[in-house]
């Protein structure tokens, strides 16, 4: 049997700064074999620790079609982020996992991809959308629209940029309070409906962010003629193991860690309202 | 195999002669009346089974501890190096159980299963006999018999047939001596190996122990319409206005929580022990060994310590807060809601068993007087 609780050592590589209070960490494991088979799917998360220090879910940014190394896309938040904000290329930091299930695409081939990400909630996505952009071919026109609260808080700023060129790929960006030297468009990200084409009953979503950015996000969706079991919403919730037995992230029968964290609308929609897993 | 008989004279020997082979857990009345299962064999010594009580009314803290110990090491490390603290299986003897508890038992062994294995509860569960010792006097707060889960639970028909009793050994109360159900193969194996002890048991004994548990099942006053209940559960009839109700008088201690017998939520934390300088050190590990992490003032600090495991309770407001600030759960009736449904609603949804095994601990230790039963018996009549 194994010991799901054992985390494993892994050195930073490198580390990017996205923002003021969010960075990307790339890493690799200190075994050689673990290295070699770690696998993973986009949308899944891994536990991340510090040893002293305490234990967290996060989301993996990194792809798994792009072969090497892991990253995670980390704002500072509490206890535990605020020390992995302090520490450097060639630290060690541990993880276990992947847990958790993933954006299925084999399902969403042929058909056209919007992406829906607010602040920090581009991170899993970005595990998606660069997998979808490795094999384009296989899928129709994509959409991705981003918002966050600042021009700086855009997250991967410089693949972004990158994004854009790549065949028929839009990316709209908005954020909620702008500054003087800001191009793009101010407002929620539901107001970016208007800059692009979102009508569509064959179209797949990927959506990712705060609560009360789902609540409006999948109301607009459903308008579009998004269908329920089109519309996959990744979700977020207090964590202590990540396998199903701390019990905190639990909604109705579900655990986010186990049976989620990615959920289509026709599921969620079951869901108790009072459990607000969308606002 | 028949029924056998034990003396009750005889049962304090059998527990010590089987302490050399099972780690063996008794009920032990402490200081102050209260009861609760202890490890008589321990490091170097046996305890004495001198304050043995297996006619105590009801554990405050019963045997889940035994596998969910309320604290546990998951595991230590320093300079880096992980240690595990997972414990090899060992042969577990669980001596004088109620029949609530041992349902409780078995529905958190199927919950530990499930999906990922945790080792930590399996290896503690591993190879375990448990020896039911029926109610004679129920507590006033419990009502098992609604929830069918004791007084004593029913002997499967015969050996052949691949479901066996839920328990191993089954003991029936009859005066001076206990009538013995066997119910499982390693059961008749522990009979055999301890027959000295056993004796075989008369068919005046057999007769008497039926009356004896008819006795007791009568003896359970509080009866609940735990199918209704969990119907109406299943069914969302519950109006909100109920938990809102209930909320207003629960302080939020989480202590029902702590005692039930099915309740599996923990909290994962680190535990450190910071060396100030190399002197403190000595004899700990070499300085270089220990990692160096950066502490939340932005020192570094020399770091061993462990991560541990202890319960937590959904009724707690931390439960559900993220970092961010966000609660899904911040309101207190939505807790509250959360703590009822899972017993009786989304356990049942699930497993096709109700989280609740009727013992009523959650009643007798709660502060305002709330209990489940109540729950159960307003809910059954909507």
């Amino acid at each position: 049997m194994k010991n799901e609780y054992i985390p494993h050592p892994a050195i930073i590589e490198s580390i990017q700064r996205e923002s003021f209070d969010t960075k990307t960490f790339t890493l690799a494991f200190e075994d050689k074999d673990l290295a070699d088979s770690f696998d993973y799917k986009p949308g899944q998360f891994v536990q991340v620790s510090l040893l002293g220090v305490g234990e967290a879910p996060i989301s993996i940014s990194s792809s798994p079609s792009r072969s090497g190394l892991l990253s995670l896309t980390i704002r500072a938040m509490g206890k535990l982020t605020q020390s992995i904000h302090r520490l450097e290329p060639g630290d060690r930091i541990y993880i276990r996992g992947p847990y958790g299930n993933s954006f299925p695409l084999e399902e969403a081939a042929g058909k056209d991809l919007y992406f829906i990400a607010g602040g920090i909630g581009l991170p899993p996505l970005r595990s998606v959308i660069n997998s979808v952009f490795d094999r384009r071919r296989d899928f129709g026109r994509i959409r991705i629209l981003y918002g966050a609260k600042t021009p700086d808080e855009l997250c991967f700023k410089d693949e972004l940029q990158i994004w854009k060129k790549i065949d028929d790929t839009e990316v709209l960006l908005t954020v909620d309070t702008s500054y003087e030297n800001w191009q793009g468009n101010v407002g929620v990200v539901t107001t970016l409906w208007n800059k692009t084409d979102m009508a569509t009953s064959y179209g797949v979503a990927y959506v990712c962010g705060p609560p009360i950015m789902l609540k409006f996000v999948i109301e607009k969706l459903l308008t579009s003629g998004f269908k329920d079991e089109n519309i996959y919403v990744t979700l977020e919730r207090y964590m202590k193991c990540g396998i199903g037995k701390c019990g905190h992230c639990n909604i109705g029968e579900k655990f986010v860690c186990t049976d989620g964290p990615v959920f289509t609308y026709s599921q969620l929609k079951k869901f108790p309202l009072k459990d607000r897993a969308i606002a | 195999m028949k029924e056998m008989s034990l003396k009750k004279d005889n049962v304090k020997g059998l527990c010590l002669a089987a302490c050399n082979q099972w780690e063996t857990y008794v009920p032990i009345e402490e200081m102050g009346q209260d009861v609760q299962f202890v490890k008589i064999n321990g490091k170097d010594k046996v305890f004495s089974l001198d304050n043995l009580n297996l006619d105590y009314q009801s554990l405050l803290i019963g045997p889940k501890v035994i596998g969910f110990p309320q604290l546990e090491s998951l595991f230590e490390f320093r300079g880096g190096k992980l240690t595990e603290t997972v414990q090899p299986p060992r042969k577990k003897l669980l001596f004088g159980l109620r029949a609530c508890d041992l349902k409780g038992i078995l529905f958190m062994d199927e919950f530990f299963k499930r999906s990922f294995q945790d080792i930590y509860y399996l290896n503690r569960s591993a190879d375990r006999l448990l020896v039911l010792v029926g109610c004679k006097r129920p507590p006033r707060d419990c009502f098992c018999t609604s929830a069918k889960t004791g007084p004593f639970l029913p002997l499967a028909g015969s050996f052949d047939k691949p479901e066996e009793s839920d328990f191993d050994l089954q003991m029936v109360d009859i005066g001076d001596v206990y009538v013995v159900e066997i119910g499982s193969r390693k059961a008749e194996e522990f009979v055999n190996t301890y027959s000295k002890f056993f004796d075989r048991a008369s068919e005046k004994m057999v007769a008497q122990s039926k009356e004896a548990k008819c006795a007791a099942e009568q003896a359970v006053s509080l009866k609940v319409d735990f199918d209704k209940a969990i119907k109406n559960f299943c069914q969302d009839k519950v109006p909100e206005e109920i938990y809102e109700r209930l909320a207003q008088r629960c302080i939020y201690c989480g202590g029902c929580l702590y005692v039930c017998p099915t309740c599996t939520c923990f909290n994962v934390f680190d535990e450190t022990i910071r060396w100030a300088s190399e002197k403190e050190n000595v004899g700990c590990a070499s300085a270089h060994q220990i990692q160096e992490i950066p502490s939340l003032s932005g020192e570094i600090k020399s770091v061993g310590g462990r991560r541990c495991r202890n319960w937590d309770a959904c009724v707690f407001e931390g439960y559900t807060r993220e970092a961010s600030g966000h609660n899904p759960r911040y309101e207190k009736w939505v807790r509250t809601s959360r703590r009822y449904e899972h017993k009786l609603k989304y356990d049942y949804l699930t497993t096709g068993k109700s989280g609740c095994v009727g013992c009523g601990r959650c009643l007798s230790s709660c502060p305002v007087n709330i209990g489940i039963s109540q729950v159960i018996e307003e809910v059954s009549k909507i």
